[in-house]
């Protein structure tokens, strides 16, 4: 695989010397995590770089953590990662369902997740989970650190808040109080790993909140909060899950294009809405199932 | 039944293991030391145009680069079986993603920075990406000269139009065959185009030295026809066949796609611009998708007139082929099928208008089938819908009406033997055809799909095979054949055959890839032919041994020849049960006689086959007289779909594929290609579409937007069946089967959506998109 754009390279060794390197090189440099998405995109010529700094060897990232109350998953955390973490797994199954479901093996063994939350495209498979759990997201620059929230950091597709002079240090989360649940669900055009057509994370606690959030079916993804309104307070009914879905048709704007037209896309969003729902709240009472096989495979 | 000793029965990949461990020298594994250069391709960005001017001036400055070409320095045409293609686009490009100019350069690197700097400047002319557009009148039209273009006798092209080629097939009296139906149905079909998606994509290395040789390393299904293209095309270079040798290491996957010559034409031009140096050639992923054959586009209509009891009486279909910018293969795809559009059914009057259209779109080419895919989509469904509309079990329908030894063919010829009928009830029996299947989940529905399919080789009727068989000192082989094993186990196979004629183990023959300089001719890897046509060279290689080593015995102990036979590597008598003479005790070293003196010497073998009755010289208006087709191969598949009504997403539970093998050589690599092939038909029909935007720019040249399955996508079961009704003049009785278990899936998943659904899609692929978005306005209506 030739590259014929030429850059700069540097892998630090601690998170100093990268924000100084970020400094030096103010807007010209590109981080580069897994790479699973900068080295295919400089290889097609989609990015040119002067500077590439390669964060893989950082090693003073602070540590994560994961508890039912809280999570903490720095800039290193892999996809595979969050795959094998089986506490993660039990106390976010949303989260852990997304991670699943990004690309294969071999890219999730690479890919980090803060990686992926910078790329900020509108397919964003992890960004429902992350929405609907009120993430916040750490950086770090040279004059210090900074918390943001998920819903600040989305601007357009591709662009986030966080600033060239910023690295991520990570994300994380307080669990609601109550009992609660969640489910992903994602919409592909096949079982192998694909970019969602659609993707739709539901969260659900005991005491009857709901927090909804779509992907791949607007410029960023985004919670959908005027139909939670409708459900938040009421037990799921027949009535209730109609009366939700019919709103579906004016809270996503999707696009046409090669994955799937926008009339599918509107069309799955109301079918991942009640089946989500219907899905998230048998979670919630202890029913255990594969969340990949609610929308067909 | 005769007993055989190695034949019919499931023998190990001779190539596994070393595939398995990595051992295997693939084209782009072999080390060319510091004389390497590599090549980056130039390619145009625009679908039609007029090329104005190339500027490599600045290529030319970039260190590291050693040359940069265009069509200027070579304005050579080549192709098949049509003389329409040149090395580079000369004053024309003709799609998006055509080679315009190369660099040539020290390191990979180097070459597509040069690339990036050569400048063309095009005058862009109308783009012609619809094959209906391009017949229409006063459409814009690719090929001025198409006229002047050498081709096969059997090919019709119409100069001034965009036909480069229409088979007419008229049989009967197809008036009348309408007017004694009962009913006659017309539909419409349309298929996109598809990608091989073979893993290794294409490379090829050129080398030419300054002995005036010109070798080219190529991952390539053929061999000898890549040389005799190379031949051809540089002939004003002054080179010959025997100054081109072509080697063809082990290949990471075909279908077709490695069939004739695409880019390999390219490394082996540029090589001889580079005197003692290697050239190497290798696509990227996306110029994989872009610039090799891909397989055509197609708009089929159908007509189909039947009667009350089911008999079919009259059928006119109509082919549209959107072939491609240039159709020097593809061309051949139109005329394979313009001779087999009635499908395995005994139709008495026919008219079949198969035509070949220039498009500005890349190549269209050999892909998996042929044509019959394409084909058979617009067939089954309609012959599934029809029967349903009179009435009628699509089975029994089918089994009234299925083509038989001795039924005439669209072309007049005489149907082989077959056991099309046995693979009907088979798979019927296997699929569970009159079980009701219920989904227990609300939100699913099941349907049930049938589809028969034929092919016959495409190929001409000269087309042979050859073999060579040396003996060794311990009486182990070495079989060399030109045949490439593309995954389909034709090495394994050979040596099987090999190994039944001589009595020697298959693990004690050795087949290697070939060597145009030392293996012997070998049309192409192509057709599903190899095994029927290389196996009969190689039965008859090995009978040349097995003959000189029993007339050596019979000249050495006056035994007679008739009562010798060759069993566990020795010479063995009917007669003398004691006599055994282990051949590793003469095959190279001879017999010695009592005065010390030796008779006999090593053993070579050497074997040819062509299907003498074999001719291409119908009538060009009705097709009627020649022998086109030198067999069919039949079968049926059937499969259970399970689909959810919303989503539209479909899951085959079960699909059962019976295929009549004549004689299955080996067993278990026939249910491989019927696993692989059901596959990647089910692939072509779920997922897979070649997506272009109005300026005729592939959209998804890559696996992010090109789905081809994974091994999630696998149906949960697949039920592979073997008929064995033998081919008179196969080995052993058999014939071809690699390409055909692809053929019935577009179909069986479409009427399997109607069985379910009641919805009729007709245009392919049948994605969960399409399927949910039918239903939905289907249940409002």
């Amino acid at each position: 695989m030739a590259f014929s754009h030429s850059f700069e390279y540097f892998r630090p060794g601690t998170l100093a010397e990268a924000l100084s390197l970020l400094d030096q090189y103010k807007g010209d440099a590109r981080l580069l995590a897994g790479g699973t998405d900068l080295a295919v995109h400089i290889k097609e010529n989609m990015a040119t770089p002067p500077v590439v700094i390669d964060v893989k060897r950082v090693t003073d990232f602070p540590g994560s953590r994961v508890s039912p109350k809280a999570l903490y998953l720095n800039a290193s955390t892999t996809f595979s990662d969050i795959v094998n973490h089986a506490d993660l797994r039990k106390a976010y199954p949303m989260l852990w369902e997304a991670a699943r479901s990004v690309a294969s093996v071999g890219i999730r063994n690479r890919a980090t997740l803060a990686g992926n939350i910078c790329s900020a495209v509108p397919s964003l498979d992890v960004a429902p989970a992350l929405l609907c759990y009120d993430a916040i997201v750490h950086v770090a620059s040279s004059s210090g650190t900074r918390e943001i929230s998920i819903h600040d950091w989305f601007i357009s597709p591709r662009k986030t808040a966080c600033l060239g002079t910023e690295i991520m240090l990570g994300i994380s989360i307080t669990a609601p109080a109550v009992k609660h649940s969640g489910i992903y669900l994602k919409q592909g055009r096949y079982r192998g790993e694909d970019l969602a057509q659609a993707g739709l994370g539901v969260l659900i606690t005991s005491d009857l909140q709901y927090r909804l959030a779509y992907c791949a079916v607007g410029p960023i993804p985004f919670r959908a909060r005027a139909i939670e309104a409708v459900l938040n307070g009421k037990v799921l009914t027949a009535e209730l899950i109609s009366s939700a879905k019919a709103m579906v048709q004016d809270t996503v704007h999707p696009i046409t294009d090669i994955r799937s037209s926008k009339e599918y896309r509107l069309h799955i969003c109301e079918v991942m809405l009640e089946r989500g729902l219907k899905a998230v709240e048998q979670r919630l009472n202890g029913a255990e199932f594969d969340s990949a096989e609610i929308l067909g495979g | 039944m005769t007993d055989y000793r190695y034949i019919g029965k499931s023998i190990t990949r001779i190539d596994g293991r070393e595939k398995i461990s990595g051992a295997a020298v693939y084209t782009d594994d072999i080390d060319f030391g510091a004389n390497l250069l590599y090549a980056e391709i130039v390619s145009s960005t625009v679908a039609h145009a007029l090329i104005l001017n190339i500027d490599t001036s600045e290529a030319e400055k970039l260190e590291g680069v050693v040359k940069v070409f265009t069509g200027k320095d070579f304005p050579y045409k080549f192709g098949l079986y049509m003389k329409d293609r040149y090395i580079f686009a000369q004053d024309k490009v003709r799609f998006y993603g055509e080679q315009v100019a190369a660099v040539v350069a020290r390191t990979p690197q180097i070459a597509k920075m040069g690339a990036e700097l050569v400048k063309v400047e095009y005058q862009e002319l109308p783009a012609v990406l619809d094959q209906m557009e391009a017949l229409a009148e006063g459409a814009t039209i690719l090929h001025p000269d198409l006229g002047d273009y050498p081709h096969v006798p059997w090919f019709f092209p119409k100069p001034g139009t965009n036909v480069a080629h229409w088979r007419k097939t008229r049989r009967g009296d197809l008036e009348n065959g309408f007017a004694e139906a009962d009913h006659i149905y017309e539909e419409t079909y349309e298929v996109p185009r598809y990608a091989h998606c073979a893993i290794e994509t294409h490379v090829a290395i050129g080398k030419f030295d300054y002995s005036g040789r010109l070798t080219v390393w190529s991952s390539s299904q053929s061999p000898h026809t890549q040389r005799n293209l190379f031949a051809e095309a540089l002939a004003p270079m002054g080179l010959s066949q025997k100054d081109i040798r072509v080697i063809t290491p082990h290949v990471g996957g075909g279908f077709g796609g490695k069939a004739g010559v695409t880019m390999e034409i390219l490394p082996a031009a540029l090589a001889t611009k580079l005197r003692g140096y290697a050239v190497k050639l290798r696509w990227t992923r996306e110029q994989e998708f872009i610039n090799t054959y891909q397989r055509l586009g197609v708009v089929a209509k159908l007509k189909l007139g039947v009667k009350k009891d089911g008999t079919i009486t009259a059928l006119d279909h109509k082919i549209y082929w959107d072939a491609g910018a240039y159709v020097e293969y593809g061309a051949n795809v139109v005329n394979a099928v313009g001779l087999s559009a009635i499908g395995p059914y005994r139709i008495p009057n026919v008219s079949i208008d198969s035509v070949c259209i220039y498009t500005n779109l890349p190549p269209g080419g050999a892909y998996r089938g042929f044509g019959y895919s394409e084909m058979l989509f617009g067939l089954e469904s309609h012959i599934t819908t029809i029967a349903r509309q009179i009435g009628m079990d699509e089975i029994e329908f089918r089994r009234k009406n299925a083509i038989l030894e001795g039924d005439k063919t669209a072309y007049g010829a005489a149907m082989n033997p077959n056991g099309l009928l046995e693979a009907i009830d088979k798979v019927t029996k296997a699929i569970e055809w009159d079980k009701e299947y219920k989904s227990t989940d609300p939100n699913k529905v099941i349907g049930k799909g049938f589809s028969l399919f034929w092919k016959a080789p495409a190929m001409p009727p000269n087309a042979s095979s050859s073999a060579f068989l040396k003996f060794n000192e311990d009486a182990s082989i070495n079989l060399i054949i030109s045949g490439m094993d593309i995954g389909q186990g034709y090495q394994t196979v050979m040596a099987q055959i090999a190994a039944e004629v001589l009595g020697v183990d298959p693990s004690k023959i050795r087949v290697e890839t070939p060597d145009t300089d030392r293996n012997p001719y070998e049309w192409q890897t192509v057709a599903s032919h190899i095994t029927w046509s290389s196996g009969n060279a190689v039965k008859k290689a090995a009978i040349d041994a097995r003959d000189q080593i029993l007339a050596l015995v019979e000249r050495v102990y006056h035994m007679s020849q008739d009562s010798l036979y060759l069993e566990d590597e020795a010479v063995k008598c009917h007669n003398q049960a004691s006599f055994n003479l282990p051949l590793r005790s003469f095959v190279v070293e001879g017999i010695a006689t009592k005065d010390g003196s030796y008779r006999g010497g090593p053993i070579n073998g050497r074997g040819m086959f062509m299907p003498e009755f074999s001719s291409a010289s119908g009538d060009p208006d009705t097709s009627q007289g020649g022998h086109p087709n030198v067999h069919y191969t039949v079968g049926a598949g059937a499969l259970i779909l399970e689909i959810d009504k919303d989503t539209g997403k479909m899951k085959v539970l079960k699909a059962a594929e019976a295929i009549d093998a004549g004689k299955a050589l080996n067993p278990d690599l026939i249910k491989g290609q019927i696993t692989g092939g059901l596959l990647q038909g089910l692939a072509t029909v779920l997922y897979e579409d070649m997506r272009y935007d109005d300026k005729g720019r592939l959209l998804n040249p890559n696996f992010t937007d090109y789905k081809i399955p994974t091994a999630m996508d696998v149906p949960d079961e697949i039920i592979p069946i073997i008929i064995e009704v033998p081919q008179p003049d196969g080995p052993y009785g058999a014939r071809g089967v690699g390409e055909h278990t692809m053929l019935p899936a577009a179909p069986m998943i479409a009427n399997a959506v109607e069985n379910a659904l009641g919805i009729r899609i007709r245009s392919m692929p049948i994605t969960a998109e399409k399927v949910a978005m039918a239903y939905k306005k289907h249940r409002e209506q």
